[in-house]
């Protein structure tokens, strides 16, 4: 009973600590802080959730930070449900670097590689479009993507692939019509993780967009100046974060039925 | 048991191509530029080694790796028996689990340049919901000028943002075990430890090497939101490996910069090594 108590009592109080920063964003971005004719400094209003929609930049980022995101999310998976299917089901020449590659790509931090990545880009004209994003990203979510899909497949028995092919199906056709549908949960947490490191990546998204093309985390970066509006600052936040509150409550179920993971 | 074929490249060679263009040909192009001297691309001097040797023989370079290291063992420390501690406590089923399972990701989807304003919103005396309760205590909390301070900040901002993934990837490894296990762990009578510590523990081995090969990686490299802290200040305090690389880039030095990179990278293989040495040693049957 008392363990009972004290186990509710830890949880409310991590999700206190947890929201806590989140709430304190909420309420300024309800505020309007910039002294203003029509409108007390300090008082609660929706003004900055109206200035940040008629902002063209701001509007644009948005759709830029989406299309980025959703454009990484597809390739990862079409390169990594493959990658992921030839390393679960085969030993081949090589594999281990494969794998070893995979992780010290993973874990390279993006300002190792900013400035040739620059340049590498600007050369075959990839600055300042949500595609040249995309592709970079791929530097760390494409071994996510093919470790968490690898997991998912490895408990797919292969006398399943045998009878699929024995049907007489070619290997796209094998993927999309009998691998995906049976691993849909591990898509969608790979996806999941995809979003969750993309979404939030500054380092490239900066270097890749000083002139246009902006996400939505360099838009706002873009409002601090001389006198910054905070108010619209945290609005913009705020807004950030309803597409990744959204995926993770659909995914939630997959997350929790649970996934293994092993070398 | 794997099948051998070769064939199975095909496979892989899509992803191997984004990541070759993506990783190895930026990593090839700084490889070649930690060997000159750069003013613009097109007027560089072949220097040979000399940034290594410039680094690698300077003192500061191991004082902000021991700095890294430090904070990133921290972390490490604070988040993983945290993490592990929530993923254990998180309710099987119903709403609570789906509350507390996006409250965990939360921290996750914010940018990270956005991270420190929070922060520093959070314990502003006058108007932070935290700052006002520390200013109530009396405490003067001091992250501009007081180094000690500065960490604790850096360490309870990390634990915040990052915690969430630990827990989580726990919480998934954990609700993979099959139920049996706990019931004839029941029946033989075992404590709670031993349950934890001879059921669960085993069974969590994959993904908290992956949540441990993320979490050394980035808060080792940890930049963005150390910068926006407080740019590595006090001082040197808070100037941990990224960011000197960063200054570097910042200040033009290219080459030095590349050196420098080559050199990080070198730890990265070193660290992602480690983890698949570690992983097929224990990995028995799946290797």
């Amino acid at each position: 009973m008392i363990l009972h108590v004290c186990r509710i009592l830890g949880l409310a109080v991590l999700t206190i600590a947890l929201l806590a920063p989140l709430v304190q964003t909420l309420l300024l971005s309800f505020v309007s802080t910039l002294p203003r004719d029509d409108i007390a400094k300090g008082a609660l209003t929706l003004l900055n959730y109206r200035n940040l929609f008629q902002d063209p930049d701001l509007v644009r980022s948005i759709w830029a930070s989406l299309s980025y995101v959703t454009t990484n999310m597809v390739i990862c998976i079409v390169v990594g449900l493959p990658a992921a299917y030839g390393l679960s089901r085969y030993s081949f020449v090589g594999d281990r670097h494969v794998f070893l590659l995979l992780i010290a790509f993973r874990i390279t931090p993006p300002v190792v590689l900013s400035l040739p990545v620059f340049l590498l880009f600007a050369q075959v004209d990839l600055l300042n479009n949500p595609l040249g994003i995309a592709l970079v990203h791929c530097l760390f979510n494409v071994p996510i993507t093919i470790w968490i899909l690898e997991s998912f497949i490895s408990a797919v028995p292969r006398e399943f692939d045998e009878n699929a092919f024995l049907d007489g199906h070619s290997v796209p056709g094998f993927f999309v019509r009998h691998m995906l549908p049976l691993i849909a949960p591990g898509v969608a947490v790979a996806a999941f993780f995809c979003f969750i490191f993309s979404w939030v990546e500054v380092v490239f998204a900066r270097i890749l967009t000083s002139t246009g093309g902006k996400p939505i985390s360099m838009a706002i970066e873009g409002l601090f100046g001389f006198q910054t509006d905070v108010g619209l600052v945290m609005a913009m936040t705020t807004l950030s974060l309803v597409p990744g509150i959204v995926l993770v409550f659909l995914t939630r179920n997959y997350v929790a039925r649970g996934f293994q993971i092993t070398a | 048991m794997k099948r051998h074929s070769n064939a199975a490249w095909w496979y892989v060679a899509p992803a191997l191509a984004i990541l070759g263009f993506v990783g190895l040909i930026p990593l090839l192009s700084v490889v070649n530029y930690s060997f000159f001297d750069i003013f613009t691309l097109e007027s560089r001097f072949w220097v040979g080694t000399e940034w290594f040797d410039e680094l690698v023989g300077s003192a500061d370079l191991y004082v902000t790796l021991g700095r890294s290291l430090l904070f990133s063992g921290l972390a490490l420390l604070i988040q993983f028996p945290l993490g592990l501690l929530i993923a254990l406590n998180i309710p099987k089923n119903g709403l609570g689990r789906s509350i507390l399972l996006i409250v965990l990701a939360l921290p996750l989807l914010v940018p990270w340049n956005m991270i420190p304003g929070m922060w520093l919103g959070l314990i502003d005396p006058e108007l932070g919901l935290l700052g006002r309760i520390i200013a109530g205590t009396g405490i003067t909390f001091d992250y501009k000028f007081n180094a000690v301070h500065t960490w604790l900040l850096l360490l309870a901002m990390d634990t915040w943002h990052w915690v969430g993934l630990v827990a989580i990837l726990a919480y998934s490894g954990l609700s993979s075990i099959p139920a049996p296990y706990f019931q004839a762990a029941r029946i033989d009578g075992a404590r709670r430890w031993a349950v934890f510590r001879f059921i669960q523990l085993p069974r969590l081995r994959g993904v908290l090497t992956m949540a441990l090969v993320l979490r050394i990686m980035d808060s080792l490299m940890i930049y963005t939101e150390a910068f926006g802290i407080n740019a590595g200040g006090p001082g040197k305090a808070t100037s941990f490996l990224a960011l000197e690389l960063g200054e570097d880039i910042a200040a033009f030095n290219y080459g030095p910069a590349a050196a420098r990179s080559v050199l990080y990278f070198l730890i990265v293989l070193l660290v992602a090594w480690t983890m698949t040495a570690t992983l097929r040693r224990h990995g028995g049957t799946n290797g």
